[in-house]
């Protein structure tokens, strides 16, 4: 048995309206995307890349996007996702684009990807922040997300001290 | 799914964030705060480094390895992982699935398989229960089962039930009965008679103190009640075999009495004994057994120790010493405690002797040319081997003794008289022949063969003749396996089996005979014969054998040479089989009135309420639709209750309308023309006589009587009953005049004080279907209608009729209960739960689909035929060539439907398998 082999672009939704946000859904990110295909590659391009094509995951809040597509057809979508200028949803429009991260052939790949991406993102934040607060607020949210994994080894150690007495 | 997992969590951060009041701030901020932007990017790291973490597939760590990291014995050897993943494999290796059983693997296996470590290995495993001797040879070959406080074998692993059937009927079938349990009391004659005679009764049969079951000339078999209670509160069926009398015609001369049960029963009956004779304390005097074995085990482990110490033991000095003398007899026993009990006021003495005496039972035709072909007789012998041992000074001793030489002479000569008889049954049933005899190892044939009867050799002998006709003469029964020292002193000096081969290895001839000489043990053995078939008219004397009692310690020397004479070994189904094929009721399966019956009943409840369960739903028979009331479990009690109250209000209706005597005749089945004027017949008188005895006894424990049932095991009424079952005038049979065989007619006269003496009583039936169709365990034994008698007569091929299907009244309750315990579920995720508490407070038994919940209604009047009573045991018999059933009927049910059934359809049953609609014809017979 051979698996069928996708591919995931891991894009960002750029926008300069912040109520753009608001109509990132599965919906609309899946149809702007097959318009834009449909757009720059004809039918047969839509075809191709609608076999398996989804929204894997979608975060409306960090504008984070993951896509899957066929290995064999993912280059039409690559190519096309520069051609989406904006996002519809119930009647409104909101202008933005799309750029991609990563390329990747596993959802894992992409998730890993995307945690170096975050942090370096907010890293990047912390050193541009302009007020004490923002400084402080930033910081408070960067060490959540350490903080959290160092406390999750911590119980995971706690858990694994089973005792290994034995009964006959 | 991860990828889901991951999505949802990401979701929920969303919606708690709405909630905080974010959401308000999109649309009047045009800017989004920096902090926003943070958290949701601390957010999602959050849920991705989750969703990474965590394992996605389902298979092991070292399965997700890419080929080339791969490397041998990954599984089980966690450094041979990669470090990052060796965390996850150790959890993964800690879960239960995984975790094999640990083995003592501090040892190699050859220092496991070394003799002193495999012992303590064996005496280890045999402290919870019990090993028999076999126990080593058994298991390499038997599917093992734990029961009773046993390891006993159960069936053999090889296909053999047709083989094991042939050696039955035409060859030898050899069983291990060691495991039954023998209680010695040792008393006074007339003191043991006098309380024994309270615990059985004369109408079952033979007692104690049947004159040559007490000289010691036959072994006797009874059932025993509790003392003063029969016919109620069975015991248990047990064998008794009385130490012959020495001779000497001392009148209070102290008896020696052995009770054999099987282990189930064995608590029961000591105990019952124990209060019967007021035996209350343990007596230290009377078992100095104990004691000094295990000084001598202790003596043993010293000198095992010492030796051992040689090897590198060195580090196990400091733990605690371990008995590595093999263990012969009860390994469970506690060493301090006393298996002896006596009696302040009559000096009886009950000593537990249980795996202190072996028993093996031969069955079959040819198990007397097994015995004498395996055996030889003991040489006399006047002079000791060894002046330090005490290796047969016992013998010698009697050698001495020229009376004694001439009585083992004649049993050796009875003994070898055997070969010329054809089958065991012809000899009395329970025939005694004590033994001594030499080492059985001795003549061990290079081969496996089988022994053949020799009948030519003896034709026309007048001793044969003699033999059959007189049997074995009383003395010839005299063994010394009675004496504990001698037996002790047996067990101790047995050469072992390693010096022997060393001995054999010596031989200057390769393969010729050894010749012990004066060193040669002498092994005092008792043989009883077993009777088979006693019961009925087909196939006497069928499944007759031989049992051989050993002193302890002895069991594998004879055993391979009985093995080795083409005996075949059968374990408890055999020994099922055995007993099924000679319709004797078997121990403890077919005794529903004795408690260990009732346990055994559970249990089997237990275990096959377990398998229907285990299969899916929609392939389980629904026994409800099937009209099956208990599949697994037969109601005895309430059987008998719904009779009961069946006869009582019959007896009414007949009572009130006995002016209209035709319209009573079509409507009832009871036999109406009462008589009330009737003379009492001159033969009847003993009967009735007897009847009121037993009314004015069941009178005297009203309660008692009304509460329980019992199993009728009067012989008297047995044959009456069996007389009243026969068809009296059909095709093929003889006319039997009741007169010719000293009964009465079945009239209403004989019926009555039979139903008012015994209103709850089972009777133990044999039954054979007339045409096709094999009965199972559990079985319905009913009452066929007027129109299948009809249909019978009209068809001969008629197979029986069919029971209509029943509805199921409780799949819908079932279907309710389950939805209704859905919407429980549910309640109880969102908090609600004392409301399932109380739920399930309300309903306390779960309902099963297919089975009929506990209050069971009327019993009897379920189906479309009156219920009569249950099989306990139903094959094919491939003795008989037909399905055979054995059972247990109500005997108000049995005589109703006797009186009410055409002369040439007397004894004809319906049997209905619990599973099926179908109802075959049987006869039913009763034997005894």
């Amino acid at each position: 048995m051979v698996r069928f082999k996708h591919r995931y672009l891991l894009c960002e939704i750029v926008s300069e309206d912040p109520r753009c946000r608001q109509c990132i859904d599965e919906r609309a990110v899946g149809a702007a995307a097959k318009e834009a295909v449909a757009r720059t590659h004809g039918d047969y391009g839509l075809a191709c890349c609608s076999i398996s094509f989804t929204v894997k995951y979608l975060n409306a809040y960090t504008g984070i996007v993951l896509l899957r597509c066929r290995k064999d057809f993912y280059r039409l979508l690559w190519s096309a996702l520069p051609f989406i200028t904006y996002l519809e949803n119930r009647n409104q429009r909101y202008s933005c684009f799309f750029n991609t991260l990563h390329v990747g052939g596993t959802i894992r790949t992409c998730q890993k990807f995307l945690v170096q991406y975050n942090r370096k993102q907010l890293l990047l934040l912390l050193h541009n922040c302009t007020s004490e607060e923002e400084r402080q607020s930033i910081q408070k949210s960067l060490l959540s997300c350490c903080l959290k994994e160092v406390e999750e080894e911590q119980s995971q150690s706690g858990d694994e001290e089973d005792d290994c007495a034995e009964t006959d | 799914n991860t990828s889901m997992c991951w999505e949802i969590n990401v979701k929920d951060y969303v919606c708690t964030h709405d909630i905080e009041g974010c959401a308000g701030c999109w649309g009047s901020f045009q800017e989004m705060p920096a902090s926003t932007f943070a958290q949701a990017r601390a957010a999602e790291i959050n849920a991705m480094l989750k969703a990474v973490t965590q394992k996605s597939s389902n298979s092991l760590v070292f399965q997700t390895l890419p080929r080339h990291m791969r490397r041998r014995a990954m599984s089980h050897n966690i450094k041979r992982l990669p470090r990052r993943l060796r965390e996850i494999a150790r959890k993964e290796a800690e879960k239960a699935v995984h975790q094999k059983k640990e083995h003592s693997k501090n040892k190699c296996r050859k220092a496991r398989r070394r003799h002193v470590n495999l012992v303590v290995e064996f005496n280890r495993r045999q402290k919870k229960n019990i090993w028999l001797e076999t126990h080593i040879w058994h298991a390499k070959r038997f599917h093992m089962v734990k029961k009773w406080g046993y390891c006993l074998g159960d069936r053999p692993t090889t296909k053999s039930y047709r083989a094991c059937y042939r050696a039955m009927t035409k060859h030898c079938l050899l069983q291990d009965l060691s495991y039954y349990c023998c209680l010695e009391l040792n008393g006074k004659e007339e003191e043991l008679l006098k309380v024994l005679a309270r615990m059985c009764s004369i109408d079952t049969g033979p007692t104690f103190a049947a004159v040559p079951c007490l000289s010691g000339r036959l072994q006797g078999s009874l059932v025993l009640y509790r003392a003063d209670r029969y016919p109620e509160d069975v015991l248990g069926p047990i064998t008794f075999i009385w130490k012959p009398k020495d001779g000497s015609g001392i009148p209070y001369e102290t008896r020696q009495l052995w009770i054999w049960t099987h282990p189930s029963l064995k608590q029961d009956i000591l105990t019952e004994l124990k209060a019967v004779f007021q035996c209350s304390e343990p007596v230290e005097t009377c078992s100095p057994e104990p004691i000094v074995t295990l000084l001598q085990e202790e003596k043993q482990t010293d000198v095992a120790m010492s030796v051992s110490k040689k090897r590198k033991r060195e580090d196990h000095e400091g733990e605690k010493a371990v008995p590595v003398k093999k263990i012969i007899g009860d390994g469970t026993r506690v060493p301090l405690q006393s298996y002896c009990w006596t009696s302040q006021t009559t000096g009886v003495v009950i000593s537990d002797l249980t795996m202190e005496i072996l028993r093996y039972r031969l069955i079959g035709p040819l198990s007397h040319c097994v015995l004498t072909e395996a055996l030889k007789t003991a040489s006399v012998q006047t002079e000791m081997a060894d002046a330090e041992t005490e290796l047969n000074n016992w013998w010698v001793e009697n050698c001495k003794n020229s009376e004694k030489v001439s009585l083992h002479q004649r049993q050796e000569a009875i003994f070898e008289l055997l070969q010329g008889i054809s089958s065991p049954s012809e000899i009395a049933a329970g025939t005694i022949l004590g033994l001594t005899v030499g080492d059985p190892r001795v003549n061990l044939p290079k081969k496996r063969s089988k022994a053949m009867p020799n009948p030519e050799k003896y034709q026309d002998n007048e001793k044969v003749r003699q033999l059959l006709l007189e049997g074995v003469p009383v003395e010839c029964a005299h063994s010394f396996i009675w004496d504990q020292t001698i037996c002790k002193n047996v067990t101790e000096n047995k050469i072992p089996e390693q010096d022997l081969n060393h001995m054999r290895g010596e031989l200057l001839v390769p393969g010729s005979q050894l010749d012990l000489g004066p060193r040669e043990s002498k092994i005092p053995i008792l043989l009883v014969q077993q009777p088979g078939k006693v019961a009925g008219e087909d196939r006497p004397g069928w499944g007759s054998g031989w049992d051989i009692y050993l002193p302890k310690g002895w069991g594998m020397a004879f055993w391979i040479p009985f093995v080795y004479r083409g005996a075949r070994v059968g374990g408890l189904q055999e020994g099922l089989k055995h007993s099924e094929y000679k319709r004797t009721p078997h121990v403890p399966n077919d005794f529903p009135d004795c408690p260990a019956g009732i346990q055994f009943a559970k249990e089997l409840e237990n275990i096959l309420l377990e398998k229907f369960k285990r299969r899916p739903p929609a392939k389980r028979a629904n026994y409800v639709k099937l009209g099956t009331l208990a599949p697994f479990l037969c109601p005895w009690g309430q059987l008998t209750k719904d009779w009961e109250v069946r006869n009582k209000t019959q007896e009414e209706s007949v009572v009130t309308s006995s002016a209209d005597s035709k319209s009573c005749a079509t409507e009832s089945q009871v036999p109406c023309d009462l008589k009330p004027g009737l003379m009492i017949e001159d033969s009847q008188g003993d009967m009735m006589e007897e009847m009121t005895k037993i009314q004015n006894l069941c009178k005297e424990d009203g309660a008692a009587t009304s509460s329980g049932f019992f199993v009728l095991r009067s012989r008297k009424l047995l044959k009456q009953l069996s007389a009243w079952c026969r068809p009296t005038c059909g095709k093929g049979q003889r006319a039997r005049p009741a007169s010719k065989l000293g009964q009465k007619e079945m009239t209403e006269d004989a019926l009555l004080p039979i139903f008012k003496c015994y209103p709850q009583v089972l009777v133990w039936v044999s039954l054979s279907l007339l045409r096709k169709g094999s009965p199972e365990l559990h079985a319905m034994i009913c009452i066929p209608t007027q129109e299948d008698y009809l249909q019978l007569n009209k068809d001969q091929l008629f197979c029986g009729p069919q029971e209509p299907k029943h509805s199921d009244i409780f799949k819908h309750k079932i279907l309710k209960l389950k939805e209704r315990k859905k919407n429980n579920r549910k309640a109880l995720e969102s908090g609600a739960s004392d409301a399932l508490e109380a739920k399930a407070v309300e309903e306390p038994k779960e309902l099963i689909l297919g089975l009929w919940p506990d209050p069971l209604p009327d019993v009897t009047s379920h189906c479309s035929r009156i219920l009569l009573g249950f099989v306990t045991q139903g094959d094919f018999s491939l003795a008989a060539g037909c399905g055979e059933a054995l059972g247990f009927v109500n005997l108000t049910g049995l005589l109703h439907m006797l009186s009410s059934q055409p002369a040439d359809k007397k004894g004809l049953v319906l049997l209905r398998t619990p599973a099926s609609l179908q109802y075959r014809f049987a006869r039913l017979n009763i034997e005894v």
